[in-house]
């Protein structure tokens, strides 16, 4: 390891300032010259692990499997099973569409102090936004917690029934991850929130059904 | 931001990727457009739509998979699964992020999904190879003295700073495309990156590789 720790300092900081300096440093530093090499080998190295081949049967493969099944229809990948299993994305989507126009024709009306504020103005109040974000972390928690809970038996489990709350997972964790990204660019836009804690309750609830199965 | 680095214009984790490609500040208006009508037409159950996300992302998508997988065939049947995913939830997708976006997202979880269901990570330690496969598998790149050591190395890597570290190193995604793929805010995709650097700096180092090494 390099005696200097200018190198470890740097890279703690997400800094660019921070990187310039150590930049400055490290010309005349013979230890940071080393640690700043091997840092820079990984990500010229790194694009060598990119993967091509050929597969000119892919794309057949794909589109046979896709027109075998009608578009949009919650189907698991166990066919015969296709009575069971469309349940859970069938309700999810409902409850992400019910959420939606619930939060469009209902959200003026509901009588929270917070909600009121915010319908007001789109926009959240400090003391608002840190009562929402007290709720984002309280849902969280409580995912985490179910997650825990629930993991097992949906990592292990191949019944369809698992199979389709697994993929209704996916989903409702492609749609946190939008919401996600969206309210890092405006924390402060009421609608973003209120959608993102409705998905959250959507995975909350998924997670339980999920758990309660796991001990029928 | 971009901040010019020691020899290469990119300065390691702070600085965008090498060609992140899907979305941000330099996409174009008509870019836009094309990816809200394809989005439209995948939406409406198009298969040509479909093929043509599939033309467009679907070699990255198998190098993706491949890297998470360290199959083959293991990959190819993720992007079959990723297709079909999105074909069933085409018409309910809101849009709010970009659909290639998604569309990387849900390959990212078929991907780990599939690894959980089979129990293992990448056998990548025992050969230094993944199961390649019979037919010629080719990296655009040039081969690397380090590519075999690294490869190992970041089999040994928890699964989210693995899955940063290929997104944003091998396959040159913004840190925003990484943060937006992961589920997590553009930052954390930066801090995972970092820690994954370090992390295979030791296991390099381990291996009595790094700093011996140079580009």
């Amino acid at each position: 390891m390099s005696g200097c720790n200018r190198f470890e300092e740097a890279t703690r900081r997400e800094d660019p300032g921070a990187w310039r300096a150590f930049l400055a440093h490290a010309s005349g530093c013979a230890d940071c010259r080393e640690e700043l090499a091997a840092w820079e080998a990984t990500s010229h190295a790194a694009p060598s692990l990119k993967k091509s081949w050929d597969s000119p049967n892919l794309w057949p493969r794909i589109e046979a499997a896709i027109t075998a099944q009608p578009s949009d229809t919650p189907v698991s990948s166990f066919r015969e099973h296709r009575r069971l299993t469309w349940v859970p994305l069938a309700a999810a989507a409902a409850l992400f569409v019910i959420a939606a126009v619930g939060l469009q024709v209902l959200g003026p009306t509901v009588t929270t102090p917070l909600t009121t504020r915010s319908m007001k103005d789109p926009l959240l109040e400090e003391s608002a936004l840190s009562e929402v974000e007290k709720s984002e972390r309280a849902y969280v928690d409580s995912i985490g917690r179910l997650s825990r809970l629930a993991e097992p038996r949906l990592s292990q489990s191949d019944s369809p029934l698992f199979v389709s709350y697994r993929e209704k997972i996916t989903l409702i964790d492609s749609a946190i991850g939008d919401l996600r990204a969206q309210v890092e660019q405006n924390r402060y836009n009421t609608h973003l929130r209120r959608e993102l804690l409705a998905v959250y309750r959507e995975k909350q609830h998924t997670l339980e059904q999920v758990v309660r199965e796991a001990k029928s | 931001m971009k901040i010019a680095a020691v020899s290469e214009n990119r300065l390691f984790f702070f600085g965008p990727a090498k060609g992140g490609n899907l979305e941000g500040e330099s996409r174009s208006p008509s870019e836009d457009a094309d990816e809200k009508a394809l989005r439209e037409r995948c939406g409406s159950g198009d298969i040509s739509a479909f093929e043509e996300l599939y033309r467009t992302h679907g070699a990255r998508m198998k190098s993706l998979a491949a890297n998470l997988l360290g199959s083959r065939t293991d990959a190819e049947d993720a992007v079959q699964e990723t297709f079909l995913k999105i074909y069933r939830g085409a018409s309910s997708f809101r849009g709010a992020a970009k659909l290639s976006t998604w569309t990387y997202r849900i390959l990212v979880n078929t991907c780990l999904d599939q690894r959980r269901r089979k129990g293992r990570a990448p056998d990548l330690t025992a050969s230094g190879q993944a199961d390649e496969p019979e037919a010629e598998v080719r990296s655009p790149a040039a081969d690397h003295p380090l590519r075999m050591d690294l490869e190992a190395s970041l089999a040994s890597l928890e699964e989210k700073h693995r899955t940063v570290f290929l997104l944003f190193e091998v396959e040159g995604f913004t840190h925003r495309e990484v943060g937006e793929i992961v589920g997590v805010p553009e930052g954390k995709s930066r801090t995972l990156l970092f820690e994954s650097k370090r992390e295979l700096q030791r296991l390099l180092r381990r291996r009595g590789i790094a700093g011996e090494t140079r580009a």
